[in-house]
């Protein structure tokens, strides 16, 4: 069969229409849609993978060859994390498929159809105005799963989400106009063959927008007010949603751009420093939490800050490094978030002090919360551990020692507040009276799961760096995007 | 089958199956630890016959594991003690709950320890600290509720030391581009003054952690206290080495020739010093047993600390002879006491008292500890004690011995303390039923106390590996001989003399007692005391053992009074307060998020020309 990038955009959306349709009819099909959807692309994802390793695959839309039309890039960094993707959306599924019972469910499946299909969409597209079209199917699906619950709290998170996600939709649009008007292009790839020409005043500005806009949604501080709420009401896989599959592509879009339209030294210096603030800001505010996923949240903020140090500092090794720890955040706090999912659903309450003792009555979920706590934190023999040396030491020969320091302080906050929620679900005397629901097999499966991930990766670190070096050496070599997302 | 991954692999693996086990077939799971460390200990000795290094790489990282003299000592101080405590907890912590998770813990410790010794490089060191660091800290917070705010304190001691030694791995690495052991000590000179002073500043910080040096041992007294017995030997007996391994390495291999190691030679020999007068002080007015021997503990590893410190070969050899030294005697102290309270249930020394009747095994080894801590001849603690005292006196650190022998004098304070409080003076009610605790945990305290017996009248048996070691750390000779002391003036202690000497004393003493006193014994009860005539009403302490050193805490008190560990609680809770303020610059209103938005962009705009160079 012949595979091609498009799946990964038209299936998903393309199942988002059929799936209210076929509701009518059968709400078991609904559930299995998605599910089926998300098996086909992760294996579409992993035969492609091998391809776009050799030669970013360059899909054409419609005929038109760049730079009139819009076309697909499906690099080894596309290919990396779209695979992430697929794999963390069908975990989550797994997921769902037991623990969102609450009506309507069709509406469920098929925000969450859209957020796969806005996500991958932004981290393939090679056209700026499309990119901005999948954004916004992102946001849009986004703000109505924070939403889904249909509570007053969630109703409120989700506006607030809105509030400041159309910002980041208008800041982007200004850009993508100014880019027009300077450049007269809207593919990215001949944009940043032509960005040399423009003047550096329209380019600055163009940059602070772009910065903006994509801070709001990468959590950057101070534009990440809308994040704790969202995470919080939101259903809990999609806490996980938000953290694996939303933020990271907005990030992907940021640090593209970031590479191949601007690459100004400044840029990165702030990145950097935006990042040690929002990493700090982030894991103090995580401490005095009352609520877990609360505290998820800020520590997911806290992850994100780090990742933009990495990043920030430019380099191959650091880019590695950030790409590294995009993937085990990915995998880590979705965990998180599902064994939280289950652990405010058995304790009744959102309370981290609801939470006594409740190793005694559900052993294995406590476990996985306590697994992703322990790999969060950065302790071998958990994935986290590699990531974060390997951010620490390209930091370092960054010359930032200031951030290593910064960063380990942090690191020491987060251990504080996780241990003291494991330290409540196990040596706390049991109060919680829920003995007779159990967490779904399906449930456990999924977050054994993502727990397998974890300890393989953090036995054997060196299988996804060899996924990763490619992925690093696409982001960072603009020459090679111009290349080929040009036809040339 | 003699390698290190096999070791390491069938102490994980030990580790997981005892896990496993507890929750299918629990018969199998003693047996299986017991075995696995059996077998550990046999590789553990056969290892330096093997040459061949272990290489293989990880992501960027080349790992490097291998045996040298130096990571022999401590590996097999590892696999020696850690085969007694498991065959004393098989016994100890029989009908205990989650014991699956205990020793899982406890083999995963174990197993860190042994990677830490025989890590080449300091990746794999830092991988092997952090498991050693959290499968403690399992265990620190094992046993109860009140466990959770200690375990918490020593996990976040052990994050800032091991993020110290992360903060040295990285500057080493910017620095060498190397993290090679044997590469790093090769060219550590190559590298700036200041980045070498704060590795150096660093890695002594970090290992300075789990040695308990002061100021960094307030975490020390209550760890040591809340985790269960077997694991308090091995906590103190092992784990707390693996600092004083690191110190090692940091002194000679990296600081050592450096423009300002004389400097760190010399406050690390003060900081060792005070970490033996401090906690000998805080020891004395301990009530319960096991904070008053990780106090003790605290300060023996002080004096460890000041005899490496001072570099010298007599003094460097005086602190590895009492590296293992206070293995054996630290780890004999807490299994006795663990006995205690196996029996008695507590380990308050005020309630319980007169037990040498009842628990005279205990007895005799909590007795041969103690003469050990002090430096008694015959038993091993004497030989270290002297040659630290004369490596001090000879490189002309006379203030430092005064507060070294002030420290060890007052250690009898303490010893004798824990001695009677426990095991002499009236026996209660409470314990008239107590019973001698069961063989497994009878026979290992016995042979780790006949051990320090051997080690005292040869101590010849120890300075040969010692001696080896030294030879890793930087060809410093001493000369030993099997049972002979030398010293730099020519004369020689031989220690057959004076254990010839002191055995016939005791022989002759012994005898002199049995034909003279035997008949004469009077068993006295509790009232029956110097109350000159008066009769005691009930509510009156007739225990000596209660306020037992009343007047020196009156008299110290004052200087004690200002603890770190107060310090650190307040620092920590202004922290903590001001981060309960910083939190709410997230306000939960909407209109605030969006002027935050908008403030940011403006800020961005307004000073473009500051951030990006390029005015708008």
């Amino acid at each position: 069969m012949n595979f091609s990038p498009v799946h990964f955009i038209a299936v998903p959306l393309f199942a988002a229409f059929l799936i209210p349709i076929v509701g009518r009819f059968s709400k078991e099909a609904v559930k299995l849609i998605p599910g089926l959807v998300l098996l086909y692309l992760s294996y579409v994802a992993i035969s492609l993978y091998p391809i776009a390793l050799q030669k970013p695959i360059v899909e054409i839309i419609a005929g038109f060859k760049p730079p009139f039309g819009i076309s697909l890039y499906f690099g080894p960094l596309a290919a990396f994390l779209v695979t992430m993707v697929m794999l963390i959306g069908l975990v989550i599924w797994l997921y769902s498929y037991k623990f969102i019972i609450r009506e309507p469910l069709e509406k469920y499946y098929m925000l969450f159809m859209l957020v796969i299909a806005g996500a991958t969409g932004i981290m393939i597209t090679g056209d700026i105005f499309n990119m901005f079209v999948f954004l916004e199917i992102t946001s849009i699906a986004a703000y109505s799963l924070t939403a889904f619950l249909r509570d007053k709290d969630g109703a409120e998170a989700a506006f607030k989400y809105l509030l400041i996600g159309s910002f980041s939709s208008t800041f982007y649009l200004l850009a993508v106009m100014l880019i027009y008007a300077n450049t007269g292009t809207l593919n990215i790839a001949d944009i940043a063959a032509k960005m040399q020409t423009v003047p550096n005043q329209p380019k600055i500005f163009i940059m602070i927008l772009f910065l903006v806009g994509f801070g709001i949604e990468s959590e950057l501080f101070p534009l990440n007010g809308w994040a704790p709420d969202a995470y919080s009401q939101a259903p809990s896989p999609i806490g996980g949603v938000f953290g694996g599959i939303v933020v990271k592509a907005s990030t992907y879009a940021m640090m593209r751009f970031a590479f191949v339209l601007f690459n100004f030294h400044s840029m990165f210096e702030l990145i950097l420093v935006l990042g040690v603030i929002t990493m700090l800001i982030a894991e103090m505010s995580a401490m005095r939490q009352q609520q877990i996923k609360r505290m998820l949240a800020f520590s997911s903020i806290g992850q994100m800050g780090l990742i933009m140090i990495a990043f920030g500092v430019g380099t191959d090794a650091s880019v590695r490094a950030a790409l590294f720890q995009v993937f085990n955040h990915a995998v880590i706090k979705t965990l998180l978030f599902l064994a939280a999912g289950y652990l405010v659903f058995h304790s009744g309450s959102k309370k981290i002090s609801a939470l006594d003792g409740l190793g005694h009555n559900k052993p294995i979920t406590s476990f996985f919360f306590a697994l992703g706590a322990l790999a969060i934190i950065g302790l071998p023999p958990f994935s986290g551990f590699w990531s974060k040396l390997y951010i620490l030491t390209s930091v370092a020969k960054g010359g930032f020692l200031a951030s290593v320091v910064l960063i380990l302080f942090s690191g020491i906050i987060e251990a504080i507040y996780y241990l003291r929620v494991v330290g409540r679900l196990y040596f706390k005397k049991d109060v919680s009276q829920d003995n007779v629901r159990r967490t779904p097999i399906s449930g456990l499966v999924a977050m054994g799961i993502l727990a397998v991930v974890i300890l393989y990766v953090g036995l054997y670190p060196h299988q996804i760096i060899d996924l990763i070096k490619p992925a690093a050496h696409d982001l960072v070599d603009k020459a090679a995007y111009i290349k080929y997302g040009l036809l040339h | 089958m003699i390698s290190i991954p096999v070791l390491l692999l069938l102490i994980f693996a030990a580790g997981l199956l005892a896990f496993i086990a507890h929750h299918t077939i629990p018969v199998l799971r003693d047996a299986i630890v017991i075995i696995a460390i059996t077998i550990a200990g046999y590789i553990v000795w056969q290892l330096p016959g093997q040459t061949s290094n272990v290489n293989f790489s990880i992501g960027m990282f080349a790992i490097n594991w291998g045996v040298t003299e130096y990571s022999q000592l401590f590996g097999l101080l590892i696999a020696v003690l850690s085969f007694f405590a498991l065959i004393y907890s098989s016994a100890f912590m029989a009908n205990k709950e989650r014991l699956g998770y205990f020793y899982m813990n406890f083999m995963f410790s174990i197993g860190a320890m042994f990677g830490i010794v025989y890590s080449q490089d300091l990746i794999s060191l830092f991988f092997f600290w952090e498991i050693m660091t959290w499968s403690s800290f399992m265990l620190t917070i094992y046993c109860c509720e009140e466990a959770q705010s200690v375990g918490l304190k020593y996990f976040i001691f052990s994050a800032i030391g091991a993020y110290s030694i992360l903060t040295a791995i990285v500057i080493i690495y910017s620095g060498l581009g190397s993290l090679q052991l044997a590469n790093i000590f090769a060219n550590f000179g190559t590298m700036s003054i200041a980045a070498k002073l704060a590795v150096v500043i660093l890695l002594i910080t970090g290992f300075g952690v789990k040695s308990a040096m002061m100021p960094l041992h307030v975490w020390a007294p209550d760890a040591y206290k809340m985790s269960p017995a077997p694991y308090t030997a091995i906590f103190s007996g092992a784990l707390s080495k693996m600092g004083i391994f690191g110190i090692g390495l940091v002194l000679f291999k990296l600081a050592a020739g450096q423009g300002f190691y004389p400097y760190v030679q010399e406050i690390l020999a003060w900081i060792g010093a005070l970490t033996a007068l401090f906690s000998t002080f805080y020891a004395i007015f301990q009530t319960d047993a096991k904070k008053l021997l990780a106090y003790s503990s605290i300060g023996q590893l002080g004096y460890i600390i000041t005899g490496l410190a001072i570099g010298t070969p007599l003094s460097i050899t005086a602190a590895l002879f009492l590296t293992i030294m206070h293995g054996i005697f630290k780890s004999m102290l807490f299994l006795s006491v663990g006995a205690v309270y196996y029996r008695t249930g507590t380990t308050n020394m005020n309630e319980v008292s007169g037990l040498i009747r009842k628990m005279p095994y205990t007895f005799f080894t909590a007795l041969f500890g103690i003469i050990t801590v002090a430096g008694i001849p015959p038993l091993g603690g004497f030989a270290g004690k002297w040659m630290l005292y004369e490596s001090l006196i000879q490189s002309n650190h006379y203030f430092l011995v005064i507060v070294i022998f002030f420290a060890s004098t007052a250690a009898f304070l303490y010893l004798y303390r824990f001695i009677f409080s426990m095991f002499l003076g009236q026996e209660e009610k409470e314990t008239e039923n107590v019973k001698e605790a069961p063989l497994r945990m009878i026979v290992p305290m016995l042979i780790l106390a006949v051990s320090t017996l051997v080690f005292g009248v040869f101590p010849g048996l120890l300075l040969k590996p010692i001696s080896g070691a030294m030879g890793y750390l930087g060809n410093f000779q001493h000369a030993w001989e099997t049972s002979v002391l030398f010293n730099n003036w020519g004369s020689e202690i031989d220690l057959n003399t004076i254990v010839t000497s002191i055995g016939g004393v005791f022989i002759i003493a012994w005898i002199l007692i049995t034909v003279k006193g035997y008949r004469k014994n009077r068993y006295v009860t509790t009232k029956d005391i110097h109350t000159s005539g008066e009769v005691p009403t009930g509510n009156e302490n007739l225990t000596y053992a209660i306020d037992f050193y009343k007047p020196f805490e009156r008299a110290l008190g004052s200087v004690l009074k200002p603890s770190v560990d107060k310090l650190y609680n307040y620092t920590g809770k202004l922290l903590e307060d001001s981060f309960e303020h910083l939190r709410y610059v997230y306000t939960g209103n909407g209109q605030t998020y969006a002027m935050y938005v908008m403030g940011f962009l403006l800020i961005l705009f307004l000073f473009s020309e500051l951030i990006f160079g390029v005015a708008l």
